[in-house]
């Protein structure tokens, strides 16, 4: 009896322990609110009102919603068409580890759903439906915690560990007066760490995936001229609004313009099809000298 | 990203016969799938051409233009503009420039 009594105690402490053991991933959301919930960044405006500001009005707050076409065809074409395969957590987060890191934490359930959402929202964009999708999706972005959590020890992950529950990672590991966990993660500051997504990213299965090559030019390009700067120095001048190709301001500071306009007479009777022969011909000399000041490629697809 | 070279002739009235030379050089790139055919899905693209600006570059574009021996005055304008998705494209740098002729 003794025997079976204590069996029974050290099952129970066991379960207790392994319980008290379950990693944030083993929590998965049922729904998109249940996933917001729990990467809830609406916290962090209140004391960082104004980088929450810059951030609501950056392209990682509409992460999804502004690339809706590139995903629906994704899944519309490349998943259904091309490869054959069914929307699956693992297919969709080819788009969404990067889109909406906190995709990783939703139900394999949920993660179909979300790209349902993705096609409905593009395929039927004046739609009743496909409204409603682009409001669902709209709750997901690249968010403060995707960054400062999520993502934040990915590019170091043997150094580093798995980011910690409840932690938000930064540059500095400022004091907060116990309103959160900090850790100071220098990795936050170097290029690579934009290099997860802003480049060509490798999904877990080894699928490559270029929404954009970046990085590529960065490293193989910028950095081997001597180039030294970060991406966080030109990008995060205006805090985290991130500003690149969409701020015109930013285009202009990335790109030299000079051009050179000399006019000149050609001497008669050396260019053919002119009114008269043996008049001199008005000529001109145009020459631009275009520069890229970045630290990129410039386009870059 | 797109420069545009014009010339116009201001004497000209009539705007379908002003222009009198026009040069357009685009940079870009071109996504393609491991048979090398040009593709626009991200999980196609495996590889790209490379047409682009590279970084701490400067490019030189050189344009010799002859006009006819009786055009006195001509406008020229060059015009960079960045186009951040399909076809909306934004200028962001031009200059223009009045050329006066002696045809006498």
């Amino acid at each position: 009896m003794k025997v079976l009594v204590l069996l029974f105690r050290s099952i129970c402490t066991l379960g207790i322990f392994l319980f008290l053991c379950q990693p944030l991933a083993a929590k998965e959301a049922q729904t998109i609110d249940e996933l917001v919930a729990m990467f809830d960044d609406s916290k962090c405006a209140e004391c960082h009102e104004q980088i929450y500001k810059e951030w609501k009005s950056s392209w990682h707050a509409k992460a999804v919603v502004s690339s809706l076409k590139g995903m629906h065809n994704f899944v519309a074409i490349g998943l259904a068409k091309e490869w054959k395969t069914e929307l699956t957590k693992t297919e969709i987060l080819k788009c969404l580890d990067c889109h909406a890191p906190a995709v990783e934490y939703a139900s394999e359930k949920l993660a179909q759903e979300i790209g349902n959402l993705i096609v409905t929202a593009h395929k039927d964009k004046d739609g009743e439906a496909g409204k409603k999708a682009k409001a669902e999706l709209a709750k997901l972005n690249v968010g403060c915690l995707s960054c400062h959590n999520l993502k934040a020890t990915a590019v170091a992950r043997g150094l580093r560990g798995k980011p910690e529950k409840d932690v938000i990672y930064g540059p500095n590991g400022a004091d907060t007066d116990g309103a959160h966990k900090t850790m100071e993660t220098v990795d936050m500051s170097r290029s690579v760490f934009c290099m997860q997504c802003h480049g060509i990213y490798k999904a877990a299965d080894g699928e490559t995936i270029q929404c954009n090559t970046l990085s590529g030019s960065y490293q193989n390009t910028y950095i081997n001229l001597g180039g030294s700067k970060t991406c966080q120095e030109c990008h995060m001048k205006k805090g985290h609004m991130f500003p690149g190709g969409h701020d015109l301001e930013t285009v202009a500071e990335g790109l030299g313009f000079d051009v050179e306009i000399t006019p000149y007479q050609h001497l008669p009777g050396k260019v053919k099809g002119v009114k008269d022969t043996k008049k001199w011909v008005p000529s001109v000399i145009i020459t631009a000298f275009v520069k890229n000041k970045t630290g990129h490629r410039v386009p870059d697809g | 990203m797109v420069l545009d070279v014009t010339a116009k002739n201001l004497d000209e009235e009539d705007p379908e016969k002003q222009e009198l030379f026009k040069a357009q050089k685009i940079w870009f790139e071109i996504g393609v799938d491991l048979d090398r055919d040009m593709r626009y899905g991200a999980w196609q693209i495996k590889e790209i051409i490379d047409l682009t600006l590279p970084p701490m570059q400067t490019q030189k574009e050189q344009y010799l233009v002859h006009f006819d021996t009786d055009t006195e005055e001509v406008e020229v304008e060059v015009k960079l503009s960045y186009f951040i998705s399909g076809g909306k494209g934004n200028v962001i740098y031009t200059t223009t420039k009045q050329l006066s002729f002696d045809t006498d």
